[in-house]
């Protein structure tokens, strides 16, 4: 199939800053609605061939991902401190290929529930913290959920949760086939009265619209999946977007700067090109879905005389309340094998823990799953925080790989404007932009949760039959790979970064839509919520074109 | 329009931090990074830290040659404070052990002792890291001969795997919704 192309002086409809989860959605959407659309990203356009098994190569050097040296970062747990330059892998980790993390993502596709888009209005203020209500409901985004499900393609099995929210059609694939991991959840939650569940994923069960079902390699986390089986973007809805004609997706390309005229209006995209060139693509809209870190660092790399502090920021938010979920963590060995490297991470998980309870004392709730967590290399680093970390015992502990399997926890994580994503002051990337800083602590409420959490995990892992349970200390991160909250939606233009549309308050016709437009954290599994944000923002942008409304 | 905000240099440095990710080809033994009382106390550190025993350990893995390559290649970004790390390790054991020879040449005992007193100290941990790695990356990068990182996990190394993958997911009789009602 030839794509169509376009000049950088032709104007289109649309550029798209970023290929990820909302960016390869918002293409589709809009060129589906009959606009033009150029997608910049700043990574290459790789074949499914090209995916490896490699953990060196994607995990340690940036193989897919912003890696540390182009890309590098710095990080500080006080925004009085210096920040450091981070030398092994970049704090906030992110996909930097046509796919964004819709490559390497593990595609856990938890629907929110109702009470997250309402926490703040049910369990009353958090002093010091940014909680707030969503300006949309659940319900809002019901309709768009299940347009994921159904577009993207997600494996579960409706009615099984008595905590899901209400949905509107049945999923469009059957669960995966159970891992060992997922018996055992299974077994243990129910001896204690919970109710474990078949986890949704964005792997396909089956054959699904051209891609084919999961082979099972077991290299999902971390990993770009190379049979196509599990749904990135660039399997899904990219070459859906590339067919309408009025699509294209230019990658290799390295967005600087959104311009804006005298009248306040964005008028396109400075970038640089493959060869680091610079060149400026026109534009009647920007439509911004680079992620919760680089979103707003562009636009604060925009900043000019009429808008000082960086473009859409006059409520000086663009790059607070970042948010990163907590995933605590219990082991168990047990008597038998396993395996659990093999086939998709997770196949059973709770939501018994997911609404928050007044009663246990501090704010917060969340998720379990089982898996084993990620391939051999970085579990051998891991499992030495966890016991032995050297010599004949911790020898022995590598041994019990295949009999290991962890209760994972995904949890919340309040917004604080202390925590964000700023310009390094000196730091400067690959092609002499200004690094990302990340300044970022945990709540200590996100901590309490995250150990509640990974007690019920232990609880669960004892009562399935483990010969032995550890738990990893549950510490400050330092790093993440949810990106969410630093261009918050809401109805005040003084609180929030964006409208209920994804507009931005302050740029008519300059859009944002991905992690960084969520209020609250959910409980870990975010892409899900990214994408079905996607789908309803291209709807009514796509509207908002045809009425003459931008 | 756009902007010139952005000085040109950077473009080279760019493209050599491409070229520092290509890396090294495989199969060659050879220390050429390290100098060889560098290599020989970090082997020794190595194969404390994932001992040889009745299986291989990271002697046998080669995880010296590995770190020796990536230092000077995907590493070098680490390389410096490594180095140093190294030398502050033996000038610390030098001065405890004035008399001995070099932290290889102890008995294993006497190492394992030693490095009891250190364990904490960036050195030991970026060691165990690179240790690590070499045992558990692709054999190309120079560690993990013959796989017997893998081995030593019970990792196999196949492109595609069909269920049950384990024991306790044969005869799984099919998920039934629980008719419990919430708590």
């Amino acid at each position: 199939m030839r794509t169509q192309t376009y000049r950088d002086s032709e104007t289109v409809d649309f550029v798209v800053v970023g290929s990820g989860a909302a960016g390869g959605v918002m293409a589709r959407e809009l060129a589906q609605s009959g606009l033009t659309v150029v997608v910049l990203e700043q990574g290459p356009r790789l074949s499914l061939a090209s995916f490896t098994h490699d953990e060196l190569k994607e995990w340690y050097l940036g193989g897919i991902t912003n890696d540390a040296v182009k890309n590098p970062q710095t990080f500080r747990d006080d925004g009085a401190k210096q920040a450091e330059v981070q030398t092994l892998k970049p704090a906030l980790w992110y996909g930097r290929a046509v796919g964004g993390a819709s490559l390497h993502y593990t595609a856990n596709y938890w629907r929110f529930h109702e009470i997250d888009f309402i926490e703040r209005s049910v369990l009353g203020a958090i002093a010091g913290t940014g909680f707030a209500d969503w300006p949309i409901a659940y319900a809002d985004l019901e309709p768009y959920y299940t347009k994921v499900e159904w577009e993207v393609g997600v494996s579960g099995l409706a009615g099984a949760s008595p905590f899901d929210p209400p949905r509107s059609k049945p999923y469009p694939m059957p669960p995966l086939p159970v891992k060992s991991s997922g018996v055992l959840l299974e077994r243990g939650a129910r001896k204690l009265g919970l109710h474990p569940i078949p986890a949704p994923m964005a792997i396909n069960s089956q054959p699904y619209r051209g891609r084919p079902a999961c082979i099972h390699c077991g290299f999902c986390h971390g990993f770009a999946c190379e049979v196509g089986a599990k749904a990135s973007t660039l399997t899904t809805v990219i070459p859906e977007a590339e067919a309408t004609g009025r699509c294209e997706v230019r990658p290799d390309s390295y967005v600087a700067r959104v311009e804006t005229n005298h009248d306040g209006r964005a008028t396109g995209v400075a970038y640089f090109d493959r060869n680091r060139r610079e060149r400026f693509q026109r534009a009647r809209a920007v439509v911004v879905c680079a992620n919760g870190a680089e979103t707003p660092r562009l636009l604060l790399m925009s900043a000019n005389p009429r808008f000082p502090h960086g473009l859409a920021n006059s409520s000086g938010l663009v790059g607070k309340y970042l948010m990163f979920n907590y995933s605590s963590r219990a082991s168990g060995v047990f008597e038998h094998e396993l395996n659990e490297y093999k086939s998709v991470q997770v196949t059973r998980i709770l939501h018994d823990f997911y609404d928050s309870d007044p009663k246990r004392g501090y704010y917060g709730g969340g998720g379990l799953d089982a898996r084993i967590g990620p391939q051999p290399a970085t579990w051998a680093i891991r499992t030495a925080a966890e016991g032995p970390s050297w010599g004949s015992a911790y020898k022995a502990r590598l041994r019990e790989f295949t009999r290991t399997m962890q209760v994972a926890s995904h949890s919340t994580s309040l917004a604080l404007e202390s925590n964000n994503v700023t310009l390094d002051p000196t730091v400067k990337d690959a092609w002499g932009l200004p690094a990302i800083r990340v300044t970022y602590k945990d709540h200590p409420d996100d901590l309490e949760t995250a150990r509640f959490l990974q007690e019920r995990g232990a609880e669960i892992l004892a009562a399935a039959g483990a010969l032995r349970v550890t738990k990893a200390p549950v510490s400050a991160q330092t790093s993440s790979v949810h990106l969410l909250g630093t261009c918050r939606m809401g109805n005040d233009p003084a609180t929030s970064v964006i409208d209920r549309y994804h507009r931005s308050h302050d740029v008519p016709n300059l859009f944002l839509c991905d992690g960084s437009s969520l209020v609250t954290s959910g409980r870990g599994q975010p892409t899900m919520t990214i994408q079905a944000l996607a789908f309803r923002a291209g709807e009514h942008i796509a509207r908002f074109a045809s009425r003459g409304e931008i | 329009m756009a902007t010139a905000a952005v000085p040109l240099p950077w473009a080279a440095i760019a493209q050599a931090v491409d070229e520092v990710h290509i890396p090294a080809p495989g199969g060659d033994a050879t220390i050429s990074f390290l100098s060889a009382a560098e290599a020989a106390d970090i082997e020794a550190v190595a194969s404390q830290i994932i001992p040889t025993d009745d299986t291989p350990g990271a002697r046998e893995a080669g995880v010296v040659y590995f770190i020796d390559r990536s230092l000077a290649s995907c590493f070098s970004r680490l390389a410096g404070d490594y180095r140093a790390q190294l030398a502050a390790f033996q000038a610390a054991y030098r001065e405890r052990h004035p008399s001995a020879g070099s932290f290889a040449s102890l008995p294993s005992e006497r190492q394992v002792e030693y490095l009891k007193g250190v364990e904490q100290t960036p050195f030991f941990t970026t060691t165990r890291l690179l240790t690590l790695l070499g045992m558990l990356s692709l054999p190309v990068y120079g560690g993990n001969r013959n796989g017997v990182g893998w081995k030593l996990l019970g990792f196999e190394d196949a492109h595609a795997f069909t269920a049950p993958f384990g024991y306790y997911d044969r005869d799984y009789p099919g998920f039934v919704i629980d008719p419990v009602t919430i708590k």
